[in-house]
Formats: C-alpha cells, structure tokens, sequence
C-alpha cells in the first residue's frame, strides 16, 4: 500500500507548467525536459498507486462543498491515457516548436491542461468537477490563441462556444445537486423523470459538447488551421474526448441509472448518429489535410455517443472502447499532418502529392491509423465499431444505417486524402524535394500506430483488461466482448461497405484523374452541392448564426440600455456622491464632535446590553 | 514559550540602544530588520517548536499568564508580517539615520505590545499591553512634527483616553464579582451573575472600549486623521496592524473566551459591522487623498470583520479570522504602495498624479493585486474571506447583512477601481516625467505582500482547512 496524495495528480503537471512559463525563450530544451520529466511522473504515480481505490477529500468552501477526490480504475485509465498522450505530444513538439514564438506558453497550457483534466476526472465533488471543467476553458483558449495570425478570433470563438456549453452544465449541477440532495458524484442517485430528466439532459449537454459534438463543434475546424498542430492533435483529438466520454459515462452509468430504449438513450442516440453523419459528410469535401482530420475528429465522437447512448453492456464497452481506439488514431493522423505540415510546407490537398516515397515511415503511420479509422480488419477500429453496431442494431435499425453509412463515407474520405497526400504526382515543383521528418517526430507516430495494431490484434489486453471492469462484473456478466466479432453478418456487412467505399474512390479518381477529386461526384450531387456550399461559407454555423441574431438583439438593447444608463448615470451616481459628501461633511475634523458620537453610541450600546432598551 | 515574542523586542530595544545608540546608527536598520525577520519565521514555525500552552510569571497584584492557540498564531504572523513590511519601508521613507533610529524603537515597543495582546490570558494584562500599543501609536503618529500629525495624535489620544476610561471601569466592575482578572475566573464568576445590571454595564463599557480602539464607526472619528498625518512606514504598520490587534483581536478575545455569544452581543456586533463596512465603503468613496481613502477603506474591512465575527458560527468567525489576516496583508499592500508614491511624487493627492504605472511598473502591479484581493475578486485571498463571510450570514439567516456586504464589496471595487485608474493608468500626469521607482526597501515589501495574497489565495483549501478550521477546536465554544 502506497500512500500518494491524489491532488499530486494536478499539482505536479500545474506547477511544471508555471515553471515552463519563466524559462527564458532562448534556453533549448529546459521547458521539454521539465515537461517531460512532469509526464513521466504522472505514470510514476499511477504505477505506485496500481489498482488501489483511492478517496481523499479537503474541507474547501464549506461544509458538503469539499476537495474531494476518487481514484479507481475508470479514472486511473483516462489518467494513464492523458499522461501518455501528453509525453508523446511534448516529444513531438519538441521538434515542432521548437523556435517557434511562445512555445513555453504552448507548454505551460498543455501541462496545466494535463493538470486541470486529471482534476476533472479524479473529482468526487461536482463543484470541484466544475472548477477544474472551467478551468480548461482557460488553457484552451490559450493554446489556440497563440497560433497564426487568425488564431485571437477562432479562440475566441471557442471560448464562447465551450463557455456556453459550459455554462449549461453548470446549471445541470446545480439542478442535480437540488434534486439529489448532495454534491459528492459517489452519493448521488436521480432518475430521469421530471426534473430529473432536464438535469439528465443539462448534464449531458455539457459533457458531449465539451467533446466537440454538434452543434457544439464549430470551432474545431477553424482551430485545426488557425491553432499550432500539437494542439489539435492533443486536446480536441484525445483529451476532450477523453474526459467528455468520461463524464457521459459516470452521468449514464453512476448518478443517473439508465436502461436500453428509454428516452434518454434515444436522445443520446440521436446527437450520436446526426453528429457522427453530418460531421462525415463535411470531412468527405475538405481540402485541407487538416481541417478534413478536424471533421472526423467530430464524426467519430458520434460513434462514442451512440454506444454508450444505447445503454447496453455491449454498446458501452464499445464506445469506451472507440474513445480510447480514437484518441489513438486520430492523434496519430493529426500528428502524420503536422509532419506533412512541416516537411512540405502546405496541407493543401490541391497542392500536396507523391509524399509516400519521401516520407515512408509518416506515410506506413497514416496507413495503419487510417485503416483502423476505417475499421477495416483487424486494427482497433474495426473491433470497437463493431462492438457499437451490434450495440445500436438492438436498439434501432436506423442508427444502425446511420453508423454504417457514416463508416463507408469515412471510408471514402480517408482514400481520398491518402491518395491526394502521399501518392499521384505533386502539382508544386517543390513536392519531389521534400524530406522524411526528424526522428523525434517519428516516434510519437510509430508508437501511436503500434498500439492501434496491438489493441487491435490483441484486444482482449484492453477490453477484459481496462474496460469490462468499468461497466461492473454484474453488468458484464454473461457476455463476451473480445475476440473476433461472434456476428458473421454485421462483419460482412461492414466488409461489403468498405469494397464499397473502394469502388467509389476508384469511379471516382478516373472520374477526375485524381486523388483529391475523388470525391466530386459526391460533392457536386445535385442538392448536395447547394448545402454543401453553404456549410462551407458558415451560413449553417450556429456560431454565425447568432452572432447574427445578437447583432440585432444588441441593436434593440442599445436604445433600451441608453435608458437605463441615464437613470444610472444621474440617480445611482448622484446618490453616491451625495450621500458620499454627507459623510464628509458629518466628519468636521472636530474631535468634541467625535468624542460626542463615540458617547452617545456608548450610552445606546451600553443600554441595549443592559436591556433598558 | 510564547513569551518570546515580548522577549524578543524588549531585549531588542535594550541591544539597540546600547550598542547601536552612537556610533552605529547606520547599522540598526539591519538590526531591526534581522530582528523582525526572525520574529516573522519564529511566528511560522513557533508551534512546530514548542509545546506548551501556558507559561509566565506570577505576582500578588500582576499577574503575567501567557497562552497561544491557533487564533494568536494568525495574529503573530499578521505582526511578523506587518511589522517585517513595515521596516522595510522605513529603509528609504525616513532617509536620515537618526530619525530612523527613534522609528526603530518605536516600533520595536509597539511590536511588544501587540504581541502581548496577542497572547495574554488576563483581562488586565491585555489593557496594558494596549495601552502599550497605544502609547507608541501616539508618538508614531506625531512623527514628523507637523500640524496634521499632531492633529491626529491628538485625536486619537483624545478618543483613546475615553476607551481607557471606559475599560478600567469594566475591569474594576470584573473585580468586585471575580478574585481575579484572568479569563478563566470572569468567565466563571460571569456565569453566576451574567443578569446583573451592573456586569453587563461593565460588559458594554468594555465592548465600547474596544470599538474606540479598532475604529468601529461610530467610534471612528480619530482614525482617517491619524493614518494620513503619519509617516509611512508609520502607517503601514497602523492600517496593517495596530487597530486590528488593539480592537479586533481584543473583541475576538473577549468575547470568545470571557464573555460568550449571546443574541445581544451578536446583535450589536453584527450592526455595528453593517454600519461600518456601509459607512465607510460610502465615505472612501469620495475622497481625493489616497490615504484617506485607504484609511476609510480599512473602516469598512474591519466592518466585515466583526459582521462575520457576529454571527458566532464556526463558519463565520473563520471567515472573519481568514478576512483579518487577509485584510493586514493587502492593506500593508497597499500603504506600502501609497508610501512609495508619496515619496516619489511628493503627494497624496489622488487629482496630481495619472499614468504613473509606465514609470513604476512594480508599484503599480502590486497595488493591482492589492485592490483586487480588496474588493474580493477570485481567486485571490480577499475574495475566499468576503465569500466565506458572505455565506456565514446567509446561512444564519441574516439575509439583509448578507445583500448589505455584497453591496459594500461593489462600492470597494468602485473607489479602488476609480483610484487604480486614476492614479496609475492613463495618460502621465503633467509633472511626473521624472518619476523613478520606489527603492528597493519598498519594492521587496510589495512584492513580498503581493505574494502571500496570491498563494494564500490559490492555496486557500489548505491555508483554511489546516490554519482557520482547527480555531473551530479551540475553547470558543
């Protein structure tokens, strides 16, 4: 039994990136190793406190509002994840930002954000939950803000959106707290009738949103041009992810008790299949190497939403399962653009190509996260996919549809985008120069990749190993998760919609002649072609859509708030300042007038206390 | 051994006047600073090293009985700080050596006698060590020797002279029903006869005293005067400390340990507070001298002080003990602050200077932190005490004190935010083109004050939960 203090989980990131931030600019690798170092303690502690269930709590605001925190195998998981993405995007930066302007600021907002995100999950108290959740609105708009030149207004776009969604939840803790009688997550037990329902749904907002689901997701295709690329790779790729998915799992499984084919669980479906198909159909038409991985960033959120949305064993193991297989691989595909990036100067699809010969090892590492995205057989993907579909199939058919058409068109999209970047011919003269990135940057890629094979081949190390124990041996029992899919018809299903997504691309590159353009046909469809171009222009940007109907508003509220201005600048002032020289003028700078006060009040004070008076 | 703290500066003052007296004046600067510095780090840690509760030295008549528990340990670091702060200060505020040597004694008395009230558990021992307090309060004020110093001293002597009164009456009232002056008997001797017309005239006279000492309004009139006249390393150790321990401490002592909550007292302190936090807050307002205002600002804080005090529950008075400590921080700050500005611009006047931030970058940021932790903005310490207060009053139901405190913390953020802006953002006012930053002496104690804020504000979970909670065990209740 080891005795480590829990808060260390956030302390020990915190505090390494408040010391990164008064590295000097000029010091070379000072602010990466002590980011490293900060890492690499973190999974010192997870080893020591292996398996334990840890409870610690502080009096903090008052009494029933405490520092509490829990340790368990669920939130040990999401840490050990976090922390190991965290190393591997650091060693990545190293390359990568290395002279870049203010990359001790990108440090310091990755490790207090490493920090603020431990404290989310190992929080036991749902205001100390909310402090932290807050928290990371901060480092967020932080690391966004220091990329390119557009960076300011896309963060700040963020920082609203998030904050919303934020702000929503907020009240869905202050509703569930009122119901349920309690602050402390482990104590709390509602159901979702009544107003039990509309905390369910506040709750729940607030977690898939911080995720990036829609209508929640716009500013993460604008961040993935605007913001530095480690970012995206590490916190709308995997730490938002993992931590939303996190706190939908404790809402669904730990304070509220759900079923299969409650309302609830259509709800949830819904947001997952709109999400995960929407978001797919934008990625298909993207050309840029970034902002097309930033879409399925979205799309495969909806995944997760729907398995665990669908309430059954088999559906939640699955979309836990899809969080951690997603993490993996789309912080591996963010982190192969960010090489591309760097390499070849550009991510555009239009100029890109021919990249496979020059960079083999980048190119071997988009194959195999591309792959399991797909979830072709037998990477990661394909296994927490099919867990989902045979998930969803139980409880609806047409979410199963959704899932599969979601599957084929990202599919589509992820052929393209290999075929634009790494083969064909490079329509730049300078494509044929370009070089394999530095080492550094290759090992993040080359493990990401390894574990996609490994968990895919050997998936029964995380399932029966790390996720059946979250869901509980009463809930799991009875039924066998790992292995090979048991149902042969969903599996060739998947299979025939993959064959299929191929014949697409190749109608569709002789079509054109191109990688990029495999997928005009689809693009220019009569009647999607309309949408499609007005999503693109952000006119279906909920975003844009009220800033829009805020201008109005805000039109309409001057003309009321000059009203109101006039009453505070003559009444609200006039009265402080006239009772403000009052004051003043009772003060004569007598000292028999004061002596006088101090007597009479004596004689009331003594009176009263005598009870004369 | 408590009793080091009075120790300490006495044996000080004999040192200093000995051997530093009169040829190596230049010197007793750095003696004084070692001196407070050490008795800053024993206040830290002297828990750690001793053990004992209760020590001291017995006569017939005087008796000298000693006690520290967690409510005069915050009090001793609030006087190690404040104190540490304040010579730091005197370091360039008084330049000539001799004048600084007189400063020093001073100081090192007033130091005795706050920290003897700090740890008496005598009724009688505690009006000496005031009187202590008081004696070199007056001297301090009058400093400079000139009109308005002396103006104040008077005033304070004056309303002083009235508390005196008022409490050695108390005290003799206290003789006739106990054999002695000790908490522990009056308490006893006050159970028996609590409904007598004649305790509870002795009650409310001491109370009254004690009020005129921490500058209670109505009883405030001497206190505006006193801190602008006095010189500034003077003030800083009055706005900082002085009243805070003369009065507040002393109606925390009191009342805890000899007089017990009744709805009476409650009732009482928690008016009394309202009007202050109001009257003050109200009157800061309005003022075009920075001292002035930051004299009528400590009115107002130490209304909340006896408001959260007041609702005599464990959650207020540890809000009220957090906001004390808090409150001798950021306003040291901020008197360190307008020292440094009145020596660099030559003025306290708020309408002669503007822009000054450009020229002295650190004054200007710690007076930033200073006001916000003043006005209560998260997350730093300010902010946790006013809250704590703030729900403390909800909770027992004094609803009206409650919106009346969150009112009075908009008007703190107003005339704060209004002298910030003035004093230090816009355009440089004609005249400043030469400013300098304040020396060295000043920086340090800012930067030194700035800093407890913001850690006592970021570790505020474990500053309470280890310092201010356990008071809860002490024998208050």
């Amino acid at each position: 039994m080891t005795n480590i203090p829990l808060y260390l989980f956030i302390l020990v990131p915190v505090a390494a990136g408040i010391a990164v931030l008064f590295v000097p600019g000029k010091a070379r690798y000072i602010k990466e190793t002590i980011s490293l170092l900060a890492a690499v303690l973190l999974f010192v502690f997870l080893t020591a406190l292996k398996g334990q269930e840890v409870h610690s709590a502080l009096t903090w605001l008052s009494p029933g509002i405490e520092f509490s925190l829990r340790l368990y195998h669920f939130n040990a998981f999401i840490i050990l994840a976090t922390s190991f993405f965290g190393l591997l995007t650091i060693l990545y930066s190293s390359v990568f930002m290395a002279g870049k302007d203010r990359s001790n600021q990108f440090y310091s907002y990755l490790l207090i954000s490493i920090g603020f995100a431990n404290g989310a999950v190992l929080a036991d108290n749902l205001i100390v939950l909310l402090f932290f959740w807050e928290g990371l609105l901060v480092t967020l708009f932080g690391m966004i803000a220091i990329g390119n030149k557009n960076a300011f207004k896309t963060a700040t776009k963020a920082l609203i959106i998030v904050g919303i969604s934020d702000l929503i939840m907020m009240a869905g803790i202050a509703l569930s707290a009122h119901l349920g009688g309690t602050f402390e997550i482990s104590k709390m037990k509602l159901t979702v009738d009544g107003l039990g329902g509309v905390a369910f749904i506040l709750l729940i907002t607030g977690a898939v949103a911080k995720a990036g689901s829609m209508p929640f997701h716009t500013w993460i295709p604008d961040a993935a041009v605007d913001a530095p690329l480690p970012f995206m790779a590490f916190v709308p790729a995997a730490l938002e992810k993992l931590i939303g998915i996190y706190l939908l799992t404790r809402i669904s499984l730990d304070i509220f008790t759900l079923t299969p084919h409650s309302w609830a669980s259509t709800v949830l479906m819904a947001i997952g299949s709109i999400t995960l198909f929407l978001a797919v159909m934008m990625a298909l038409v993207q050309k840029d190497y970034k902002r097309l991985l930033s879409y399925h960033a979205i799309s495969q959120l909806g995944y997760m939403v729907l398995g665990i949305g669908t309430f059954t064993p088999v559906g939640i193991v699955g979309g836990i399962f899809h969080m951690i297989n997603n993490a993996l691989y789309k912080s591996g595909l963010f982190l192969t653009g960010g090489a591309v990036e760097r390499q070849a100067g550009t991510t555009d699809l239009d100029k890109l190509g021919g990249l496979g010969r020059q960079m083999p090892v980048t190119f071997a590492c988009f194959i195999i996260t591309a792959l399991s995205i797909s979830g072709v057989p037998p990477f990661n993907g394909f296994f927490s996919k099919e867990l989902i579909y045979d998930g969803a199939l139980e409880c609806g058919r047409i979410f199963y549809i959704a899932a599969i058409a979601g599957s084929f068109l990202t599919a589509a999209s992820f052929l393209k985008l290999g075929h634009a970047a790494f083969l064909g011919k490079g329509r730049e003269p300078g494509m044929s120069k370009v070089k394999e990135a530095p080492v550094l940057m290759l090992i993040p890629m080359a493990v990401i990749a390894a574990v996609c094979v490994i968990f895919g081949v050997w998936n029964s190390f995380p399932i029966n190993g790390l996720i059946v124990p979250i869901l509980g041996e009463a809930r799991a029992h009875g039924h066998i998760f790992s292995g090979f899919p048991a149902n042969a018809t969903l599996v060739l299903i998947t299979v025939a919609v993959l064959v299929a997504a191929l014949v697409n691309h190749i109608y569709g590159v002789r079509r054109t002649g191109r990688g990029a353009g495999a997928v005009d046909h689809i693009h220019h469809a009569p009647g999607l072609r309309y949408i499609y171009d007005k999503a693109e222009r952000g006119y279906l940007d909920p975003y844009n859509i009220w800033s829009r109907a805020v201008k109005v508003f805000s039109a309409a509220a001057m003309l009321f708030d000059r009203t109101i201005d006039l009453i505070y600048d003559r009444l609200v002032v006039g009265a402080a300042s006239f009772s403000s020289s009052a004051i003043r003028g009772l003060h004569n700078g007598n000292y028999k007038t004061y002596m006088l006060w101090s007597m009479i009040t004596a004689a009331i004070l003594i009176a009263i206390i005598a009870g004369v008076i | 051994m408590p009793y080091l703290f009075i120790l300490m500066p006495m044996i000080g003052i004999m040192i200093l006047n000995i051997f530093f007296g009169k040829r190596l004046k230049r010197f007793a600067f750095w003696f004084a600073f070692a001196l407070f510095f050490t008795q800053m780090i024993i206040a830290v840690f002297h828990r750690l090293i001793t053990v004992e509760t209760g020590s001291g030295y017995t006569d017939i008549f005087f008796k000298a009985d000693f006690l520290t528990d967690h409510l005069s340990f915050i009090m001793l670091l609030s006087i190690g700080i404040v104190s540490f702060a304040s010579i730091l200060v005197s370091r360039h505020a008084i330049p000539e050596d001799k004048s600084r040597f007189k400063f020093i004694n001073l100081l090192m008395v007033a130091s005795i006698g706050m920290s003897g009230i700090a740890i008496v558990k005598d009724l009688f021992s505690l009006y000496v060590f005031l009187e202590i307090t008081s004696i070199s309060a007056f001297i301090l004020i009058a400093f400079q020797r000139d009109i308005l110093g002396l103006e104040g001293s008077f005033k304070y002597i004056m309303l002083s002279a009235l508390a005196t009164i008022a409490m050695l009456v108390a005290i003799a009232i206290f003789l006739l029903i106990s054999e002695s002056t000790s908490f522990d008997s009056i308490a006893a001797a006050l159970k028996d006869s609590r409904s007598s017309r004649l305790v509870l005239l002795a009650i409310g006279l001491f109370l009254c005293g004690l009020f005129i000492k921490g500058g209670v309004v109505p009883f405030h009139g001497w206190l505006p005067d006193a801190y602008s006249a006095a010189p500034a390393p003077a003030s800083v150790l009055l706005a900082g400390i002085v009243t805070k321990a003369c009065g507040i401490y002393g109606i925390i002592r009191v009342v805890t340990s000899v007089f017990g909550f009744d709805e009476t007292i409650k009732n009482i302190l928690l008016i009394a507070g309202t009007v202050s936090m109001l009257v003050g807050a109200v009157a800061a307002l309005g003022q075009k001298n920075l001292k002035r205002m930051l004299a009528y600002s400590s009115i107002s804080q130490i209304g909340y002080i006896v408001v959260g005090f007041g609702t005599g529950t464990a959650l207020g008075i540890a809000g009220a003990i957090f906001h004390f400590f808090n409150h001798a921080i950021f306003k040291s700050l901020l008197f360190v602050n307008a020292s440094a500005l009145e020596m660099e611009t030559g003025t306290n006047e708020m309408d002669a200077m503007g822009g000054v931030s450009e020229k002295m970058p650190v004054t200007g940021t710690t007076s930033i932190i200073g006001f916000l932790s003043a006005s209560g903005i998260p997350p730093l310490a300010g902010f946790w005490s006013k809250l704590i207060i703030v729900i403390a009053l909800w909770k027992t139901g004094n609803y009206l004190y409650a919106v009346i405190a969150v009112l009075a913390g908009i008007i703190t953020l107003a005339y704060l935010l209004t002298m910030q802006r003035r004093i230090f953002f816009g355009k440089l006012a004609a005249g400043l083109e030469n400013l300098k930053e304040a020396g060295p002496g000043i920086t340090t104690a800012a930067i030194f004050l700035a800093a407890i804020t913001i850690v006592a504000g970021i570790f505020f979970p474990l500053i309470f939960d280890k310092l201010i909670m356990p008071m809860n065990g002490m024998a208050l209740f």
